[in-house]
């Protein structure tokens, strides 16, 4: 066993991807870079471009240094699979590929492969821990459609929610409507129209909703509750925060509202701790402890919520929150390095993937006789 | 060496590292092509009787080093200062350590080394310092030269990645060209585009072969739907060039004018080059507002290509954007669409509105999305100042249209009996044809402007005589209401500029910055 402690790994943000949330985990992976630099950790930059590739980047860059895209600074890296696998400098014409060190990558990538499971399966077979959640938490998180069911299977209240397809002709409740897209982080690509023929109509449209898209009531009476949640050292949780949109002419809290003009969601308009009733509050405070049991929750979540002020709904759960959350930590407050310690500390200590070999003792190979026979 | 010679070489030495950073900046904001910065070195040695005495004496302390050692050490002097105005840090554009930069500059020290040796060798160490020193400019151009095929194989490997990434995302491109209004016209077709397809622009200045093949390799994130490429040119072929990796679909012709035009040598060539964009392309969208643009639509139609004719004032036009009662309305095929938001540019907005058609957005998104079409900044934005006079910023990238454009709208939103000012430092890269149209942009700011505050030297002759001849002739054309009274001010540098405005103006009145050119014009 390693003396590896949350102080002395070696630590790597990784950050933004090919999505289209791919500035705002800038945001996000340059506030978790600067705060481990100001603690003295060993930090390494790995920032994964909108085309897919990697680079090694200084962690105390700034947002504007990715303006016109990969930094000047960054310096190409490969991720490998396998034994031997990990982070390494692309060799060059002279030497060999050197590793990047690396004991723990701190995942902060929204909204795309990084919050949907494929850099995770990734990371898995490289046999690079991280934090966050693992494979199959995460795409569940990603998927509205599945994540509903798994909720309401519990028996917590969620609005009604459904496939919408080109050829569906019947919702199966009445409209307005919101339609999603069905794999997705944040507010982006939502819409909201009056029928279904509309509804129908934006499939087309909207490029967000070509891989999928569910549609549920809309419910102009509904405000967001948000609350962020983490098992580690013990299942604790945030305050409940009551996000207030900057403009009354938006329908719905918009991405624009989240994430424009500002550093990310830390300084986005809200309510902290939201003004609610003692009911309502202890509701969102147990349902989210066992969303997270439900859906795997390691790192830390941020579970979103809707309520009149009387009853409320769970509306979706964001596996890696922009800014991590660190904002919602306010009672007792939480200060960001210590929460980041934590999810280092979980992610050295509990796995993400355990393959087993074992049953595979070829008891199934002897008796198996010849593959020709099988076929016939 | 004597105590004289080994201090003379250690001033010039320093003369020459402080000299590199001013020159290699200069080299970086011309693109790197050899000849560049000797030719500003010259400009700005030409500058004013204190330039010229400076340069004198450089010279003449490293020819006398030559018989007394110390002699070199005026050389030195002069260098490290500079010539008066240029800046060791830009003020519009610091020097970026680009990886570019650095092997330009890995090559430089190559060469002064080199010089070094030789004088240690020879003996002759100081005037070889000195004249080292003086031939900072010199220098980066040789560095420049060397540099430049070593430059081409790299870009070489970045275009043959963009073109393999562009096979397997297969998107839909869409090109634009035009001597101005091609940033503002892109920005307009990606907001068009981006309610119904995943739509990626290339970046502001990313518009060569590197840049371009850059903005592939880093922006064309798989699943993109629609690519909008801005491509410039500084010479023919280029366009070709770039179309050959990079295919249009759509490719968009906003205007010709006369940029660049120290490059090209005709307006005529100008066109030429622009319409190689033309080529490859399944549709062609031209602003016809241009006759020769109308022309070269007629005939890509005649060669048997989709054209689609676009304008920001004939209705006859396929899409135009004309002027109704308060404001810009668009029609598409004699119809009317939509509305427009106060400050789009007609032109540039028919431009986008038919190569988003051409793409496939349907009319009703289009109609919808124009309401909400992004304004740039830097392009004819008005705003009022801390002293409550309204201030209209075109400070970026002037032309002569551009700059009329600008002068109008000076005349209609000045309020009633304001004081009308101009500042600019005038125009450039207009070739033969510089002097010229900075003085008839001169004279016809005598007649919409009480003051015309001239910034630098680059163009002040021309703006001043232009301004001469309209005051003293009293009719200028145009039909403008010559007062005759233009008050000329000339300051040296854009903040003087900013402090005299603020000094001279009240509530109620108007100033144009118009154009603003990078620092390192003199």
């Amino acid at each position: 066993m390693s003396a590896l402690d949350t102080t002395t790994a070696t630590v790597a943000v990784v950050f933004g991807g090919p999505s289209p949330e791919h500035d705002v985990s800038i945001l996000t992976g340059l506030q978790v870079a600067r705060t481990l630099v100001g603690a003295d950790r060993d930090v390494v930059g790995l920032y994964w471009s909108k085309t897919g590739e990697w680079f090694r980047v200084p962690p105390t860059l700034e947002a504007a240094d990715f303006l016109d895209g990969v930094p000047r600074q960054a310096e190409p890296v490969r991720l490998a699979l396998g034994t031997g696998g990990g982070f390494a400098e692309v060799a060059g014409r002279l030497g060999r590929a050197r590793p990047v060190a690396v004991d723990v990558a701190v995942n902060c990538c929204h909204g795309g492969p990084g919050e949907d499971g494929s850099l995770q399966g990734a990371l898995d077979l490289a046999g690079v821990s991280y934090t966050g959640p693992g494979a199959a938490a995460a795409a569940l998180g990603m998927d509205k459609l599945a994540f509903a069911g798994v909720v309401a299977d519990a028996g917590l209240p969620v609005l009604p929610r459904r496939l919408l397809g080109p050829a569906d002709t019947e919702v199966g409740f009445p409209g307005p409507y919101i339609v999603k897209p069905r794999f997705g982080g944040s507010s982006l690509g939502i819409d909201v129209v009056e029928d279904r023929a509309t509804a129908v109509a934006r499939l087309d449209a909207n490029p967000h909703l070509r891989r999928g898209a569910v549609v549920e009531p809309y419910r102009p009476d509904l405000y967001d509750l948000n609350i962020a949640v983490r098992v580690w050292p013990e299942p604790s949780l945030s305050a409940i925060e009551r996000p207030l949109r900057s403009t009354d002419s938006g329908e719905i809290l918009g991405y624009a509202d989240k994430y424009v003009g500002g550093e990310g969601m830390a300084s986005a308009p809200r309510q902290l701790p939201a003004d609610l009733p003692e009911a309502v509050a202890a509701g969102l405070r147990s349902a989210a402890l066992e969303i997270a049991r439900l859906t795997d929750i390691r790192g830390v979540a941020r579970i979103d919520f809707l309520s009149d002020g009387a009853g409320w709904f769970v509306n979706e759960v964001n596996t890696v929150p922009g800014s991590l959350a660190r904002y919602l930590w306010v009672d007792p407050p939480l200060a960001f390095i210590d929460l980041l310690d934590a999810m280092i500390g979980e992610a050295l200590a509990r796995p993400t993937w355990r393959p087993s070999a074992s049953g595979a003792d070829g008891a199934v190979l002897r008796s198996a006789g010849g593959i020709a026979a099988k076929l016939g | 060496m004597t105590i004289a010679g080994t201090v003379t070489v250690a001033a010039c030495s320093v003369a020459t590292a402080l000299a590199g950073i001013r020159w290699l900046r200069v080299a970086q904001r011309e693109h790197y092509i050899a000849g560049s910065v000797s030719r500003f070195a010259l400009r700005w040695w030409r500058r004013g009787p204190g330039s010229v005495a400076g340069a004198a004496a450089a010279l003449a302390g490293a020819v006398v080093a030559w018989r007394w050692p110390l002699g070199g050490l005026a050389t030195a002097v002069v260098v490290a200062a500079g010539p008066p105005g240029l800046g060791l840090r830009g003020r519009t554009s610091a020097l970026a350590w680009t990886r570019r930069l650095r092997t330009l500059a890995a090559v430089w020290v190559g060469f002064v080394a080199a010089a070094v040796v030789l004088a240690a060798v020879t003996g002759a160490g100081p005037p070889v310092a000195a004249a080292v020193a003086v031939g900072v400019p010199v220098l980066v151009d040789l560095a420049c030269a060397v540099t430049g095929p070593f430059e081409r194989l790299m870009v070489r490997s970045y275009v043959s990645r963009a073109r393999e990434r562009l096979g397997r995302v297969a998107p839909t491109v869409v090109a634009i060209t035009g001597s101005y209004g091609k940033t503002s016209t892109k920005g307009y077709v990606a907001h068009l585009v981006a309610g119904s397809r995943t739509v990626v622009a290339s970046p502001a200045s990313f518009n060569n072969r590197a840049g371009l093949a850059r903005a592939v390799n880093e922006n064309l994130a798989e699943g993109t739907e629609v690519f909008v490429a801005e491509m410039g040119t500084y010479g023919p072929g280029e366009i070709a060039e770039l179309c050959s990796w990079l295919i249009p679909d759509v490719s968009v012709i906003t205007a010709v004018g006369p940029v660049h035009l120290e490059r090209f040598g005709s307006e005529e060539r100008i066109l030429e080059a622009k319409a190689e964009i033309l080529e490859a392309a399944r549709s062609a969208v031209v602003n016809v507002d241009d006759p020769r643009l109308a022309a070269l639509a007629d005939r890509t139609e005649a060669e048997g290509r989709r054209v689609r004719r676009v304008s920001g004032s004939d209705a006859g036009a396929d899409v135009s954007v004309r002027t109704g009662d308060g404001g810009l309305i668009l029609f598409v095929d004699g119809a009317e669409v939509a509305r427009l938001p106060p400050g789009a540019q007609p032109g540039n907005v028919a431009c986008a509105v038919a190569a988003a058609l051409e793409v496939g957005v349907p009319l009703e998104e289009i109609a919808r999305r124009v309401a909400t079409l992004p304004t740039a900044p830097h392009r004819l934005t008005a705003g009022t100042g801390t002293g409550g006079f309204l201030v209209l910023d075109d400070t970026y990238n002037a032309n002569p249209a551009g700059a009329g454009a600008a002068l109008r709208a000076l005349e209609s939103m000045a309020p009633p009996s304001a004081r009308r000012v101009v500042v600019t430092p005038g125009m450039v890269e207009l070739g033969p044809r510089q002097a010229e149209e900075n003085a008839r942009f001169a004279a016809a700011v005598a007649t919409t402007a009480d003051d015309l505050v001239v910034v630098g030297r680059t163009n002040r002759r021309a703006l001043l005589a232009g301004a001469r001849t309209a005051v003293g002739g009293g009719t200028a054309g145009g039909g403008g209401t010559s007062g005759g009274t233009l008050r000329c001010v000339v300051v040296g540098r854009r903040d003087q500029a900013v402090a005299w405005v603020r000094d001279h103006l009240g509530a109620g009145d108007i100033v144009l910055y118009e154009n603003d050119l990078p620092d390192h014009y003199p």
